[in-house]
């Protein structure tokens, strides 16, 4: 759907993105990530041509990207704007239009969009009127009234009550379903967890990792198990010996622990289950795929993933 | 270009939908016409019929004046001193509205008293002082000369001097009709300043309050731009149409109804002299310049030919100024930032009025040449140009300054566009003039 290839750009001599390429997959929902200050809202604005990069291609459906695409993309901006004094639905005929749509059709899609999220009532109101989770409805109707074929979110769950983020991320899923590729920027890695394919981390204007969210994950896993057992902590710390190692350990109670064991050496789960069999009563054993959270903290600044 | 025709349309909606441009629109037009009508007001002020004793103890005047036919005025003599007390308190002098004195010394110092009881219209003071002059003159023909009064009033004829522009031998250029010209640049420099500053304020707001964002990723800088100035600038020429019509009809129902003398040319024919005796005796009288101004409102401007030259130069320097304008909001901080920077562009739009007015004083000078092709001042010198009469054959200087104005804008809304572009990004910082330049290196 969208090809990023080298791109680049600098702003008075400052790297804001440096040879940057990303390959987004159409009908993926795909996270671009990033610590505040890494080049992500930059490279947004270049998608949507709002500026141009100094270097580098960009590919729409495969065809070099030109103004003619711009009808195809929804873009919700992290700094949200409207005009404040401009009623709902007039802003919303507005902003459609201008991506290219009929009046007749802009109004048809708005009306549906307000429906759908509960505002049609105050299709009349002007912004100023309205609370600021009615206005980031509104601003998140905006981004995709025309329809848009790719969806450039960024930052689109702040504003929201848990509530109202659920309902976004089912109206993601939606669209998701419907064949629509989503650029999903956040700082929300459970979100990210939740809803992406695949994701890339932009750290100093550079990409430093792109894959599949579970890759991601994957690739970040340390040999870390976590175990629920009854029994005794001293015979269950013996049992490790030298072979593993205790990195943390949680008393349940009622002689119940959750403790998590790194391997050391060549050492395997089965080799774990061995040592452990007959001095404790296992209850759970479960590998630890680090979080996205995690996965963002070791890539940016490798920092040891916390137990959950 | 559908997108700025949008965006335009955006634009104008909002200034419909503000409060202060709607009252404006009706409040202007009506304030300019409550001008006009206090204007006319002070000719036609006063008492309009004087029954006036003329106090005449040496019996010059011999009960002897000619008042006009339309009765305006009506004399009766006492051939004693009157004092202004008795005049004023007397019973039996009641029903006069004006003392005359006019004693043994007129003769000589000729100098003469009209005490009145109610100001009188400008029109019957004209009347009162010329139909006493005449008869005082009269006897001084008679006391001091063996000549006719004919043969007097031949003689008394000075030479009428009148200097005249080799290229303008009719006289057509006047100063009258080039304070017009003036008054039509300043109503261009006026809107241009007003809507210029919303150009500002409505670049500045849509960035602060980043819906700039949104818009930009469907439309291109330079699209936004020229559209917002469309937008307001088709504000402002409706305003200009309302105005225009609101004026033009208060003119009408002025000279219909409500000054259906003033405007009349035969109020002076009551006075049976010839014209230029008559233009003699009212030379440096406040009536005759009233009078002109009337004549010069409803005769002598050629108003459509004004207004179409009026539109297109104030189209082509809104634009040319709205770049300036476009500018200064796209790098400010906040709405209220860019207004340091409005400072220059009003110095420049007083120079502008300034060379219309030295257009009017010195309109030969090579100063006044210049300005009237320097876009930044061209618009109001043409318009005083055009008002005093072109010399024939120099109605190519016009287009030409129009081109050049044109030429300007359209070089300039470029240079604007690119710092634009620059510019409206740049959130949460204060506008420098540096900014300008980075925009323009990019």
């Amino acid at each position: 759907m969208l090809e990023i290839i080298d791109v680049s750009k600098s702003f008075n001599r400052k790297l804001a993105l440096d040879a940057v390429s990303l390959h987004v997959g159409k009908g993926e929902i795909y996270g671009l990530l990033g610590p505040n200050g890494a080049g992500k809202t930059t490279l947004i604005r270049i998608i949507n041509q709002i500026i141009d990069a100094d270097r580098g291609t960009l590919r729409f459906d495969g065809k070099l990207m030109s103004s003619e695409h711009l009808r195809y993309i929804g873009y919700l901006p992290e700094e949200r704007g409207l005009y404040k004094s401009m009623g709902v639905l007039e802003q919303l005929l507005f902003l459609a239009q201008l991506r290219g749509l009929s009046k007749a059709n802009a109004r048809k899609n708005a009306n549906f969009w307000l429906e759908k999220l509960e505002i049609k009532d105050w299709s009349k109101k002007r912004i100023e009127e309205l609370s600021k989770g009615m206005a980031q409805k509104v601003q998140f109707i905006a981004a995709i009234v025309h329809e848009p074929d790719l969806l450039i979110l960024d930052e689109p769950l702040s504003g929201f009550d848990p509530l109202n983020v659920e309902l976004i991320l089912n109206e993601l899923k939606t669209l998701k379903s419907q064949g629509k590729t989503i650029i999903f920027s956040t700082h929300n890695m459970r979100s990210v967890e939740d809803i992406c394919d695949r994701a890339a981390l932009i750290h100093h204007s550079k990409k430093i990792a792109e894959d599949s969210v579970w890759n991601l994950r994957n690739s970040q896993k340390n040999g870390e198990y976590s175990i629920r057992f009854s029994g005794n902590m001293i015979a269950f710390a013996n049992a490790l010996w030298t072979d593993f190692e205790m990195i943390d350990k949680k008393d349940l109670g009622d002689n119940r622990f959750l403790a998590v064991v790194k391997m050391r050496g060549n050492n395997q789960i089965n080799d774990l289950l061995k040592a452990l069999m007959g001095q404790i009563h296992i209850e759970v054993v479960e590998e630890r795929i680090p979080t996205m959270q995690q996965v963002f903290m070791n890539l940016i600044g490798g920092k040891e993933a916390q137990i959950a | 270009m559908r997108n700025s025709w949008l965006i335009a349309l955006r634009e104008l909606k909002e200034r419909f939908s503000n409060g202060t441009f709607l009252l404006m629109m009706v409040l202007g037009p009506l304030f300019l016409l409550l001008m006009l009508f206090f204007l006319f007001k002070s000719g036609d002020e006063g008492k309009k019929s004087l029954k006036v004793l003329i106090s005449d103890p040496a019996g010059l005047m011999d009960s002897k004046i000619i008042a006009s036919e339309e009765g305006k005025i009506s004399y009766y003599f006492i051939g004693d001193y009157l004092e202004i007390e008795e005049f004023r308190d007397g019973k039996a002098y009641q029903n006069f509205d004006a003392l005359i004195e006019v004693n043994e010394k007129v003769l000589m110092n000729k100098k003469s008293f009209v005490f009145y009881r109610e100001n009188p219209s400008t029109d019957v003071k004209m009347q009162l002082k010329f139909q006493l002059e005449r008869r005082v003159e009269e006897v001084m023909i008679e006391n001091f000369t063996n000549l006719s009064v004919d043969q007097f009033r031949q003689i008394k004829q000075p030479l009428n001097v009148d200097f005249r522009n080799v290229y303008d031998p009719k006289n057509q250029a006047s100063d009258m009709e080039g304070y017009v010209g003036l008054v039509f640049g300043f109503l261009i420099v006026l809107f241009v300043l007003l809507f210029g500053m919303s150009i500002l304020r409505s670049t500045a707001k849509e960035k602060s309050n980043r819906i700039v964002e949104v818009i930009l990723a469907s439309v291109k800088p330079y699209q936004l731009m020229l559209g917002k100035i469309t937008g307001i600038g088709l504000a402002a020429l409706i305003q200009i149409f309302v105005w225009t019509f609101f004026i033009t009809i208060g003119l009408i129902v002025f000279r219909q109804y409500i000054f259906p003398d003033m405007f009349n040319p035969s109020n002076w024919e009551g006075i049976q002299v010839s014209a230029d005796v008559q233009q003699q005796l009212m030379e440096s009288n406040s009536a005759e310049r009233y009078n002109q101004f009337v004549e010069l409102i409803y005769e002598r401007i050629n108003f459509g030919f004004m207004f179409i030259h009026f539109l297109f130069f104030f189209i082509a320097a809104y634009y040319f100024y709205g770049a300036f304008f476009s500018i200064i909001g796209a790098i400010s901080g906040t709405e209220s930032d860019g207004q340091q920077f409005v400072l220059p562009i009003i110095i420049v739009l007083g120079l502008a009025v300034y060379f219309g007015y030295l257009a009017i004083v010195v309109p030969d000078s090579n100063l006044v040449k210049y300005a009237s092709l320097i876009p930044f001042t061209s618009p109001v010198v043409i318009m005083v140009k055009l008002a005093q009469g072109l010399p024939i054959g120099s109605y190519y200087f016009v287009i030409l300054s129009l081109i050049i104005l044109i030429i300007s804008t359209v070089v300039f809304l470029w240079l604007a566009g690119k710092i634009y572009k620059n510019g409206i990004l740049q959130f949460g910082q204060r506008a420098k003039i540096k900014n300008i330049f980075q925009g323009l290196k990019s």
